[in-house]
């Protein structure tokens, strides 16, 4: 048996967690420093009864697929901000939000 | 083959011929038929480019168009709900040849996915902290206790950061000094009205994943601490609780009355 | 269950939404309209984009409909489909139906789906007497479960079929006739579909059941030319009500008297003040209508 499985939580630590946990939340604005990303990512309804926009007939025969998918290059925009100062730490909570 | 199975064929695959019966009194039927052909491919690409904003973003306008149109004509949506369409999509580009070079855009997809579900979740609403505190007193039957989380909540490991990829792509400037090659582990839920997208601890995740399934407290902060031993118990509680996501609580049966 | 024809369930007048102009409710604009609360007539939303569990969609809705009347425009029932009808879908429908009790529920004369596949656009029907058969069954089943009269339609189409028994409008008359169901006049897609069979506008809509139009629909289209040099015309929602449709609007008013008329916009979405612009324009119209009725 591996030994990471013996470890256990009484009932003293999940009080304890659970009493920290409550405490936390009880503060107003807490952890304000970890949840200021906020970005407005609203959705809208996907079920129209119209021609989906960029609908023309010359379109059509111009964006019609030709059978050739290798030899599509992805644009991949983010590899060019690829670095190695992650800001992806274990330690952190990092909190991203998109608002309605 | 009967005609509105000749039709939908006809549309959903460009290479197929536009289908016999059709006629135009002043106009020319193939160019004329083209209309719906491209009606329903761009519709559906538009409404898979909807949920995946960030995937689109990544590999680009014609990339990602020419691969929504592989993937529709592969997987046409089996239900008239379009914001549910797509729920194979990460699949497919996980196989997708040339989105190879991208490792991390099957993860992306699985993220943005679970973002639509949690906009859409059922709503519920959380428990009173005052009932949770009151548990403080009984505990020894903490470890019994089940949480039932908020449907919206959802989590995804991955071993790309997606979740910064993500939030660097919220913004109009992709931000620098993104490592994608970082596991990272998220936590999606909606607090209110709004989305929210957490980067965490990899225990965060195994923990939700535990109570979701059913398992109590004590069991699934266990297992947590199992798959990491840093696993913070009561930092994971307070993001569950200032998020509203738990939403109700319920004592195991045997210490039940 | 019983299967029995609802003509008889149904008051010979039909709508139940006031003859003023309303707007697609937009999600991009639910807080305009909850700030502003706007002299609008009612709002009509897609259906399926409300068959979601929770979230903003119900919430903001919810609020809407405390405020406004409501009118339900389904686009997903494939009326015109020759596989059955989705139990599932129609069953979600009544769910939503008995949620918000909206003035209006419509729907359109089309299919979507083939078997399993939806192929979400309106597609268009030869007008021969099975399909006739197919869409009056579908109507009915429709119309018993929800047990309420629907509104139809009329199509926006780009192509006709051969062997063909109606052209359009007497399919539409056969269609009401037989069902019970009520008509939903898209004036655009009357404009639409003319110019692009080069038909006369007002022969198409004085051959229509004008006694049976609960609810007016204007919008805009695009214009592109086809192969053979002709113009075409594509029902977009993506531009303002052309001037054409405007003055077609106004000849219909004159037939069927001041109707609740909605202004469609889905795509290339304007500020909120442009659509009620577009919509007291109509309002406009309607009461010059009203007061010359």
């Amino acid at each position: 048996m591996n030994n990471k499985t013996t470890r256990t939580f009484s009932a003293a630590a999940l009080a304890l967690a659970l009493g920290s946990a409550l405490t936390v939340a009880a503060l107003p604005a807490q952890a304000a420093g970890d949840m200021e990303k906020c970005f407005g990512v609203a959705l809208k309804g996907q079920n129209d009864c119209a021609a989906g926009a960029g609908t023309t007939c010359a379109g059509t025969s111009k964006t019609d697929y030709q059978g050739d998918a290798w030899k599509l290059v992805p644009k991949g925009t983010c590899d060019k901000t690829a670095s190695h100062t992650s800001s992806t730490g274990f330690g952190q909570l990092a909190a991203f939000t998109a608002k309605s | 083959m009967r005609l509105q199975e000749a039709f939908s064929a006809a549309v959903l695959d460009s290479q197929q011929p536009c289908p016999r019966g059709l006629v135009s009194r002043n106009g020319h039927v193939e160019s004329r038929f083209a209309v719906y052909r491209n009606n329903v491919q761009k519709g559906l690409i538009n409404a898979l480019a909807f949920s995946y904003p960030v995937v689109a973003r990544l590999v680009g306008e014609y990339f990602f168009q020419e691969m929504a149109r592989l993937f529709i004509k592969k997987s046409p949506p089996d239900s008239p709900i379009m914001s549910t369409y797509g729920v194979r999509f990460a699949d497919f580009i996980g196989d997708f040849e040339p989105a190879r070079s991208l490792p991390y855009l099957a993860d992306t997809a699985r993220l943005e996915r679970l973002c639509v579900a949690a906009y859409h979740a059922a709503d519920a609403w959380a428990v009173d902290p005052q009932v949770l505190a009151r548990m403080l007193k009984v505990p020894e039957s903490l470890g019994q206790l089940h949480l039932q989380l908020h449907p919206g909540v959802a989590t995804l490991d991955s071993p790309y950061a997606v979740a910064d990829l993500w939030a660097a792509h919220q913004n109009e400037e992709l931000s620098q000094g993104l490592d994608l090659s970082l596991p990272q582990s998220t936590v999606v839920l909606r607090y209110g009205l709004s989305v929210e997208v957490f980067a965490v601890r990899p225990g965060y995740t195994a923990f939700i994943r535990h109570l979701q399934s059913g398992h109590a407290l004590g069991p699934a902060a266990e297992h947590a601490l199992h798959v990491d031993p840093y696993f913070d118990l009561s930092q994971a509680l307070a993001l569950l609780i200032t998020h509203d996501a738990i939403t109700d609580l319920s004592p195991a049966p045997e210490i039940s009355p | 269950m019983m299967h029995s024809s609802t003509a008889s369930l149904i008051a010979p007048r039909i709508s139940q939404l006031p003859p003023r102009a309303g707007l697609g409710l937009k999600a991009e604009h639910f807080k305009d309209v909850l700030e502003s609360l706007p002299d609008v007539g009612f709002f009509e939303v897609h259906a399926e984009n409300y068959m979601v569990a929770g979230g903003p969609f119900h919430h903001y809705l919810g609020l809407i409909r405390e405020r406004y009347p409501l009118s339900i425009h389904g686009v997903g029932l494939s009326i015109g489909s020759d596989t059955p009808l989705n139990i599932e879908h129609l069953q979600r429908l009544q769910t939503l139906l008995a949620r918000y009790r909206p003035r209006v529920f419509s729907e359109h004369l089309a299919w979507s789906s083939h078997g399993p596949h939806f192929l979400n656009d309106l597609l268009p029907l030869r007008y021969d007497l099975s399909t006739l058969q197919r869409v009056c069954a579908h109507i009915d089943q429709v119309q018993n479960t929800l047990q309420r009269q629907i509104l139809l339609e009329n199509p926006a189409t780009y192509v006709e079929f051969d062997q063909t028994h109606f052209d359009e409008a007497s399919f539409i008359h056969e269609v009401i006739t037989r069902s019970g169901c009520g008509l939903l006049l898209d004036v655009n897609n009357v404009y639409v579909s003319c110019v692009n069979h080069d038909r006369d506008p007002l022969a198409y809509i004085n051959a229509l059941p004008l006694h049976a139009v609960g609810e007016l629909h204007l919008a805009g289209f695009a214009e592109d030319i086809d192969q053979s040099g002709q113009r075409l015309l594509i029902d977009s929602h993506g531009a303002p009500v052309d001037q054409a449709v405007w003055a077609l609007y106004q000849q219909v008013l004159e037939c069927v008297g001041p109707v609740a008329t909605l202004i469609e916009r889905d795509n290339q979405l304007p500020v909120f003040s442009e659509l009620l612009a577009q919509a007291e324009l109509a309002d406009c119209y309607l009461l010059t209508t009203r007061e010359r009725t």
